[in-house]
Formats: C-alpha cells, structure tokens, sequence
C-alpha cells in the first residue's frame, strides 16, 4: 500500500532544474534509500517533501491526502517526521526535555510524553546523559536524541538525512538497530544515504536520482546492479570490462 | 541542582517560582522598615523596571526574539492612556486596559513584521521601529506636545498606595507568565529559541508562538507605561529612548536571562545600584553598560546561574 | 528650481560619500560574522573625538589630527574583537548566548558605554573641529560648496578607491574576502580566520572614525553624534545587502540623495523616520538588499 507518493516533483533554481519531475512511492512498512551521487537533487527532494521548499511543480499525496503545500509543522502533525543532516536539537534544554517537548508538540500529554520518553532514553542508550543540556552531547548522541524524538510518536513516515554520516561506528549499531526494531513493529521509512552497506543491509527498496531525475528504481540489489547507477556513481564504463559493483562483499 | 527522575525544565521552573514568590513577600514586607517616600519611590520604580524585565525576558530570554523596543512599549502604552485622559477624559480604569490593549495591537503589527527575521535583522527592525514611535511622538507637538511631555491623571496621590499598586502589577504579571512557562507553550517558547527550524519540523507552530509571546511582552510593557505615566503624572517621549532600553538589556542579562526572579532582581539591584552611582558622579550607565558586557562575555547566565550553580554544589 | 534640484543632488552625493565611508565596515563586519555591530555609530563619534581634540589640545594641522582619528578607530575596532568577539567562534555554551543574540547584547552595551564615558570624561558639550582648509563657499558650477565639504569629499572617494583596491589585489584583501565567503574553508587553506577578523574589525573602526573625524567640522560632535549615521549605516547596509561593500557604496549614495530631496520637499523633522521606515521596508519586501543574497538554510 502506497502511504507517501511522490508525482513530477520539480524545483529549478535560476536556470538550473534541481529536481525534475521526480516520481516515487513510499510502501507502508519498508524501508526506501534515496540514493544519488552528490547534487543529484536528493536534499532538494527531501526539503520539498518535508515542507521547507514549496515545489514548482508535481504533487505529493500521503495517506491519500494532498501534503504538497503544507508547511513542515502540518507535516509533522499528519506524521511525516524528518531528521537533518546537521542534527538539530534544543541546545541549551535537556536531552530528556527535548524528548518530553517532541511528543508534547505532537500532541501528547505532559504524563504519556514523560512515559515515552523514560523508555526511549533507555532504548537509546542515552540514559547517562539525559539531564545535560543537548549542546553538550557528542554528535553521534544529538543523532540519537533526534531519533527519539522523531519517534517519541509514532510518525507514518520517517524520512532519515544522512543519519550515519560521520558517526562512531558503535553509535551506528545503535541507530541501525533501533531502525530495525521500530521496522519489525511496522514503521516506515525513507532513508537518504551515500552509504551503501548501509542502504544494502536497510533498506528492501531503492530510488537512484542523478542531475534532478530519477534513472532506477527497484529492489536494492537491482538498483545498485543497474549500469546507468553505477555509471552515476563512477562514471562512464567500457565495453568488455570487468562490470563495477557499487556492493561490497562482506 | 538535583537532577530529579523527569524534566529539569519543570523542576528549574517551579524552583523559580518559588523563588519569586520569596522576593514579593519580601517587597510586600519592604515598607514597614523602610518608611520613607523618597526610597519607596526607587523600589517602586525599580518594580517599573522589573515588568519591563519579566516582558524582555519572555520575549528574548525565554523564545529568542531579541527585540529592541520594550522601552517604546512602554512609552506608547503611557502616551495612549495619556491621551485618552487628555483629549476624551476617559477614567483610568478605562484608560489603563485601554493602554494593554493598544500596545497588544501594535505588537500584533510589529511581531507580524518580524516575524520572518532572525537575529540581527530582527533587532534592527524592533529597533527602528522603537526610534520611529519616539521621534514621531517628539515630533507631533499639536497631538502630543513633543518633548515636553503631556501630563497624566493620577490614581492616587499616595505614594505608598502606589507601590502596592505596583507590586500588584508585578505579581500579576509574574503570575501570568509562569502560567504561560508552565504548561505547552513554555516549552515550546524555548524551542523556538534553541532551533526555529528543528521545532517547526517537530510540530510546533512557531508563527503561532512568536505572536503569542510577542503580543504579550508588549502588552505588559504597555501596561508598566501607562501605571507609571499615572504614578509620576507625566509621559514623555524620554519614556522610550533605547537608553531606557539599554538598562532593560542590563537588568535581565546581569539577572539572568533564564529566570523570572533573575529579571527582578536584576532590576532591583542595576535600579538600585544606578541610583546610589548617580549620587557618586553619574557615572550608573558606564558602570552597568560593562557590567553588561562583562556578565554577557564571561557569565552569561547572569546571577541566577551563578546562585543556582552555588546551590547545586552545595546539594551534592 | 533646478539649481536647487542640482544642489540638492550634489550635497546628497557628497553626503552619500561619507555614508559609504561609514557603512562599508559595517558591510564588512557582517559579511564575515554575520553580526550587526550596534556600537557602529560610536566609532563614528570616536573618530570625530579623536580628529577634534588632538587638533585643538595638541596644536597640530587638521591633516596631521585625521590619521590620528584613523589609528584610533582602527585600535578600537582590533580591541574590541580581540576582548568580546571570542564567543562568536566558540561552539556551544550552557546558559549561554547563541551568536546573534550575543552580538546584539555585547555591541548595545558597548554602545551606552562609549558614549557614556565620552559624555563623562571630556564633557557633553559639542566641539567646534577645525577645518580642513579655511575656504568659505565657493561655486563649482550650479552647486554650492565649502572648501571642507569639497576636500573632505574628495579625501572619502580616494579613501573608498584604496579600500576597493586592497580588498581586490593585496594579499590581506584577498584573505578577507576568502574568510567572508567561506571561514572553515579559509581556514583550512590556511588563513588565519581569527587575525583576519581582528583585521576586518580594525578596518571597519578605522573607517568609521574617518567619517567622523571628515564630518567632524560640519556637524559639531557632541558624544551622542554617533547614534544617527549609525541608524544611517544600518538603512544603507540593508538596503544594500548585509556583507556586500559594493551595495553599500551604491546604498549610500541612494540614501544621501533621497534624504537631501526628503529633508526639503518632505519633512525635515521626520527625515530620520524616513531612514527608518526605508529599513522596514527593505527588511519586509526585498531583505537580501539589492546586492545581497537570499537565503533560508535548511
């Protein structure tokens, strides 16, 4: 079942057409990558989705509803959550209160806000630093503060910036655990990222953009096997040689 | 400070309060020892000070908004009871909600303006804006007089009476603000302050809370004007130079910029220290302005901080 | 009606000169820090200061006080960033101030500091600056000119052309403009981003105070004839756009003449108020400037 759908999604910026006519679903209860070599649109794609770009043209629909024009505070109630690249958190407010203001601003009791958020410091492993001011904290922990408070309610889609980018490798496991557990009960997400052992191990589905358009679309493995994605990623290939692989055994 | 099992913003917030409500019994208690008019006088002004603070600090402490035109607030709120005493001989008790109201509406048109502005911008607009009301009001002398002032009706010609008018007002708008602290909005005033962005992005209606916050941090000021244009029986453009402004800034960035009881005291202690330095060589404004810039170069958080850092060690 | 018309516009342009003097290290100082220096006006009045009294106290010809006011602003400005400008770098802190807000609450205080201190140490009343050249008016073409408006003018557009040739071809130049653009990346190519931003905050100081210390016998200094060129430099700088010191320039000589014509066929008292609501406009309806860039970062 579609939840978030994506049609001819444009954005130019002076004479340069960032995003042009992007067309993609998010299936309820998968994981979708968003891939792309740098400044294949993907940030662009994602800024319209989450309310902060108004789109020139196309149409977003989630749950059937049309979302294309609602600022990001809207989408965030209707349960389309985004984290950032460049982690953004309430600095100079407690990591538990960052919590406790995510779920109150969805709409849940100071009580249940409170609750939740006693549980997920503990999923996150946050529990030593809860009470320090969030600009205290280490990258890879603001990371996860933002995960929790994306999750403090239950979004219909997350849609993840870069989230392993430049994070230690234990926080990592963290993170893709909670991934994983908050897909085993259902959620949903769409996930931008360079990393690809990462998109491979995640994700189940892959949209691959180059120069603002989409050029595959499909399961993982077959995206990345496609040629004009690797072509993308690595440039032109020659006939009769070995094909590249954008997947690393392990 | 104990890291309790919850929110520390609800613990620091009720600690606070607390606090607060210390200091007012301490002021209510103040003129029984001290009897004269003319010291009344100072800690009834410095309560003048102390709404203008609390409504500062709402609006920059607490949401980020980094306004430059508290001190015109209050002077508008001062010239529109003024007027409507002078020209429609409107009774204060009119007049007064009257000056709440008129100053709510400005702030309405002001916080729509600045609404997409951020930082500096926002401060040089809120700054404009402030020295446009003064020298329109300095200017319209067949309205307002100009410079000279326009004179206002009284309450009461009990100094005493008024500074229990005053502690009322002071009360009342502590009142009003730890109400608006305490529940949602609080919460999300700070959020707006720390990331506009990422809150919008959780959910939270950020126009929605700027104009809350920047109506009613005007409307107090508003408020603090027009009781103050009755107690000293005059307004003057003089009521919203960005100097007045300027010991605002200080009051609340030597107080505290967190706290509600931060900004009292700060007011308490730049009045009551500016009055005791005018008397040594008029030197308050140079000794508060590098107070200010030391206090925000090297203690930011201002006394309150400090004091709650002291007690936090002392509970460990 | 067009000579008035001609006098008006040369006067709004001579007068636009020294705004661009005033506003272009205003332009500077926020193209790198992102900041407005709300102290801006004080190195003005400084520099005027500094002009006036070594030339009356120290007997010396006016030509020998301006450079003495420059070294002052310039001083001024180096302190100034080197004591109180450190946090805008530093990263986070609890209790603390975020950059911006920081910015305002530092150079306001700074602000009601000098010009308390002024007021207190050499006195409220106004000087009369010596003039450059003791020339009484003179005709050049239609317009009407004094010898010190006419020299003084002259001294702000060689000034103004130096400045557009350091920051273009000297090597200092060349840093300031990478470290406006970029700091990280300056950094990582090795610039010193710290020293440059002392370098920029000294420049800016100098210039101001050379506004000053040229106006300085046209308007009678007194410590609080900072504050409207102040106002003036923040309605040009955002007029301009924030950061672009060609902007400035061209804002300057936009807001000299129409202030001339306003005074005049508009309000002479509300002339101020006119700066003002120019600024709200801009900063409602076009707040890149004309020559600034537009930007919500995401």
């Amino acid at each position: 079942m579609n939840l978030l759908v994506v049609d001819e999604l444009s954005k130019r910026f002076g004479g340069v057409a960032a995003v042009n006519g992007v067309s993609f679903e998010v299936r309820e209860g998968e994981i979708l990558g968003l891939i792309g070599p740098n400044g294949s649109g993907k940030t662009t794609v994602l800024n319209m989705l989450s309310g902060f770009l108004p789109p020139d043209a196309g149409r977003i629909t989630m749950d059937g509803r049309d979302v294309t024009r609602m600022p990001p505070a809207g989408l965030a109630q209707a349960g389309i959550l985004r984290m950032f690249q460049m982690t953004r958190v309430f600095t100079r407010t407690s990591a538990f209160d960052n919590l406790l203001t995510a779920g109150m601003a969805r709409g849940l009791s100071e009580a249940e806000s409170t609750r939740r958020a006693q549980s997920l410091v503990e999923e996150l492993t946050l529990g030593p630093v809860q009470h320090l001011d969030a600009g205290q904290l280490s990258g890879g922990q603001r990371k996860l503060l933002e995960f929790g408070m994306c999750f403090i309610e239950a979004p219909r889609v997350a849609m993840l910036d870069e989230p392993f980018a430049a994070v230690h490798p234990v926080m990592r496991e963290v993170m893709a655990k909670f991934i994983r557990a908050r897909h085993e009960q259902g959620a949903t997400f769409l996930l931008v990222s360079h990393d690809m052992p990462i998109v491979v191990d995640l994700c189940q589905r892959a949209v691959c953009m180059n120069a603002g358009r989409v050029i595959a679309t499909g399961g993982v493995h077959e995206v990345l096997r496609d040629h004009q994605v690797i072509e993308a990623y690595l440039g032109e290939t020659h006939e009769g040689d070995e094909p590249p692989t954008l997947e690393v055994s392990t | 400070m104990k890291a309790g099992p919850a929110s520390l913003w609800r613990d620091r917030l009720a600690f606070d309060a607390r606090a607060a409500v210390l200091l007012c019994a301490v002021l209510a208690a103040l003129p029984l020892v001290i009897t004269g008019p003319y010291a009344q006088g100072i800690i009834l002004v410095s309560m003048y000070f102390a709404i203008l603070s609390l409504a500062w600090n709402a609006l920059a402490g607490y949401t980020g908004q980094f306004s430059l035109a508290p001190a015109a607030f209050a002077m508008l709120g001062g010239y529109t009871t003024a007027l409507l005493d002078f020209y429609w001989h409107v009774p204060l008790v009119l007049a007064i909600p009257a000056a709440i109201v008129s100053t709510a509406l400005l702030g309405l048109v002001l916080g729509k303006l600045v609404l997409n502005l951020s930082g500096p911008y926002l401060s040089l607009t809120t700054l404009a804006f402030a020295e446009i009301a003064r020298v329109v009001i300095g200017n319209s002398h067949e309205f307002t007089r100009g410079d000279q002032g326009m004179h206002v009706a009284t309450l009461t010609e009990s100094r005493l009476a008024y500074y229990y008018i005053f502690l009322a007002a002071l009360v009342l708008v502590l009142a009003v603000l730890y109400f608006m602290l305490r529940g949602r909005l609080g919460r999300f005033m700070t959020a707006v302050r720390d990331d506009a962005i990422g809150a919008e992005s959780r959910g939270i209606d950020v126009v929605r809370v700027k104009m809350i916050v920047f109506c009613t941090s005007c409307a107090i000021c508003g408020l603090a004007g027009s009781l103050y244009g009755t107690f000293s029986q005059l307004v003057s453009p003089e009521l919203g130079l960005l100097q007045q402004t300027g010991l605002v800034l200080a009051m609340v960035v030597i107080g505290g910029m967190g706290s509600l009881t931060g900004s009292v005291v700060g007011a308490l202690l730049v009045y009551l220290g500016s009055e005791w330095l005018r008397e040594l060589g008029n030197v308050q404004v140079i000794v508060f302005a590098l107070l200010v810039i030391l206090f925000a170069r090297w203690v930011p958080g201002g006394l309150w901080s400090a004091a709650v850092a002291r007690i936090g060690r002392k509970q460990a | 009606m067009l000579r008035l018309s001609l006098d008006l516009l040369a006067n709004g342009l001579i007068y636009g000169c020294f705004y661009a003097l005033m506003a272009v290290g205003l332009a500077m100082i926020f193209g790198v820090l992102k900041i407005v220096n709300f102290a801006h006006g004080e190195f003005f009045m400084i520099g005027a200061y500094t002009y006036v009294l070594v030339a009356l106290n120290f007997s010396v010809s006016p030509w020998l006080a301006l450079p003495c006011a420059a070294i002052g602003g310039a001083a001024l400005g180096w302190i100034v960033e080197r004591l109180l400008m450190r946090p805008l770098y530093a990263g986070y802190a609890s209790w603390g101030f975020m950059k911006d807000e920081y910015a305002v609450v530092v150079t306001f205080g700074l602000s009601l500091l000098l010009v308390n201190l002024v007021d207190k140490v050499v006195g409220p009343y106004s000087y009369k600056g010596p003039a450059l050249i003791e020339t009484s008016r003179f005709a050049l073409g239609p317009v009407m000119l004094t010898g010190q408006k006419a020299i003084a003018t002259v001294v702000a557009v060689f000034i103004m052309i130096a400045l557009a040739l350091f920051l273009k071809k000297s090597v200092w130049g060349k840093q300031i403009q990478a470290v406006a653009q970029n700091r990280l990346g300056a950094s990582l190519a090795g610039i010193d981003a710290t020293r440059t931003t002392s370098l920029i905050f000294a420049i800016s100081g100098m210039l101001a105070a050379l506004s000053g210390a040229l106006l300085a016998p046209l308007v009678n200094p007194s410590p609080d004839v900072g504050s409207f060129p102040a106002i003036k430099s923040y309605v040009i700088v955002v007029l301009g756009g924030m950061g672009s010191v060609w902007g400035a320039m061209i804002a300057a000589l936009i807001v000299g003449v129409s202030e001339a014509f306003f005074s005049v066929y508009g309000s002479y008292d509300y002339r101020d108020a006119f700066g003002l609501a120019i600024l709200v406009l801009v900063l409602l309806l076009r707040p890149q400037g004309l020559l600034g860039q537009k930007g919500r970062d995401v």
